[in-house]
């Protein structure tokens, strides 16, 4: 099957791989997985505590070209999106973007469902350090 | 099958037309066509009698002065015969045939059911993997070491399926079909991972 020119962009270089410290506060980590296929993605944010912005956010994708520029494209759209924001990102923007085929749509399914998954995992983390941060503050 | 036959209108008629001896077309379900229960835990040595069998029945040759109709079943007959065959062989393929069947297709469910701490498991093995490329050798004793975790898994896994597959034949339980899922989730991961460890 011939991957779309996006999708061999993505996949020859792709964008922030790499980690983030899982155990910051500030550091939302969703890792998801496609049991047909045995694909494995891990998707991370950092957001800045001031602003709600995302500042940083990495991804270590073990699948198909597609799942990894999926992945790849997710965190570039990520950075300087706010977490209210980010989570209007769907797969059907993933699979306009990169022209996926049918047969590869849940690839941008498994990257919308990570990026939802490190929202979650940094809204988690938030609501227990409130009382902390107010006592800064 | 419930229809009459093509041919000559009788009713009720089986694979071949009682009145007329016709070639009707084959049933699609996979089960009905051996003539077997729909079973998760089969007899291997009846299917490969009833396949045997029903090649010597069905071979396109057989009917090459039939009619057109008739050679278009027997091609439609071996198709089904050798693909129900292949997958009704293999318990895992049966699994997920009757699991399709059920309504709970593997291919068509969404990303959450896998537990994470496989998912964590599977992605550090697969870091490991990557690691190895680059020649780091300690990194290998680490993979041959989880090659044999996850071969002990996957026999676990299979021990586990054969009781769950008693249990559904038992009472078509839909909960037991859940769970027989899940497993084979896990399996697939598994055995992704074994032959991963393969080709590094």
């Amino acid at each position: 099957m011939a991957y779309s020119d996006k999708v061999l962009d993505h996949y020859n270089n792709p964008r922030n791989v790499g980690s983030l410290d899982k155990n910051a506060d500030n550091v939302g980590t969703g890792m998801v997985g496609a049991p047909e296929c045995g694909d494995v993605m891990k998707l991370q944010i950092q957001v800045d505590d001031t602003t709600g912005i995302i500042s940083d956010a990495k991804f270590k994708t073990f699948g198909c070209g597609s799942a990894i520029a999926s992945s790849s494209l997710a965190t570039e759209w990520l950075k300087g999106k706010t977490v209210d924001e980010a989570l209007q990102i769907s797969n059907t923007e993933i699979v306009n973007e990169l022209s996926l085929p049918p047969v590869k749509i849940h690839c941008s399914v498994l990257a919308e469902d990570a990026i939802k998954a490190a929202i979650n995992d940094y809204r988690t983390k938030q609501t227990k350090r409130v009382p902390v941060a107010e006592a800064v503050a | 099958m419930e229809s009459n036959c093509w041919n000559c209108g009788a009713s009720a008629p089986e694979r071949f037309c009682a009145d007329c001896k016709a070639l009707q077309p084959p049933p699609a379900d996979y089960f009905v066509f051996f003539g077997l229960p729909a079973q998760l835990s089969l007899d291997g040595k009846e299917l490969e009698k009833q396949f045997y069998a029903l090649s010597r029945q069905l071979h396109p040759d057989i009917f090459a002065r039939k009619s057109q109709r008739e050679r278009e079943y027997s091609l439609e007959a071996t198709a089904v015969l050798n693909d129900g065959f292949r997958v009704l062989r293999d318990p895992i393929q049966r699994a997920m045939y009757v699991l399709k069947k059920q309504g709970l297709d593997i291919g068509e469910q969404g990303t959450r059911d896998v537990p994470p701490e496989l998912l964590e498991e599977v992605f550090d093995l697969n870091m490991a993997l990557e690691e190895m490329k680059f020649g780091d050798e300690e990194a290998r004793t680490q993979i041959l070491g989880a090659r044999e975790r996850f071969e002990g898994m996957c026999k676990e896994i299979d021990g586990e399926l054969k009781k769950l597959f008693a249990a559904w034949d038992a009472g078509h339980d839909a909960e037991v079909l859940t769970e027989i899922r899940g497993l084979l989730n896990r399996r697939k991961y598994i055995t992704n991972l074994i032959k991963q460890t393969e080709t590094a």
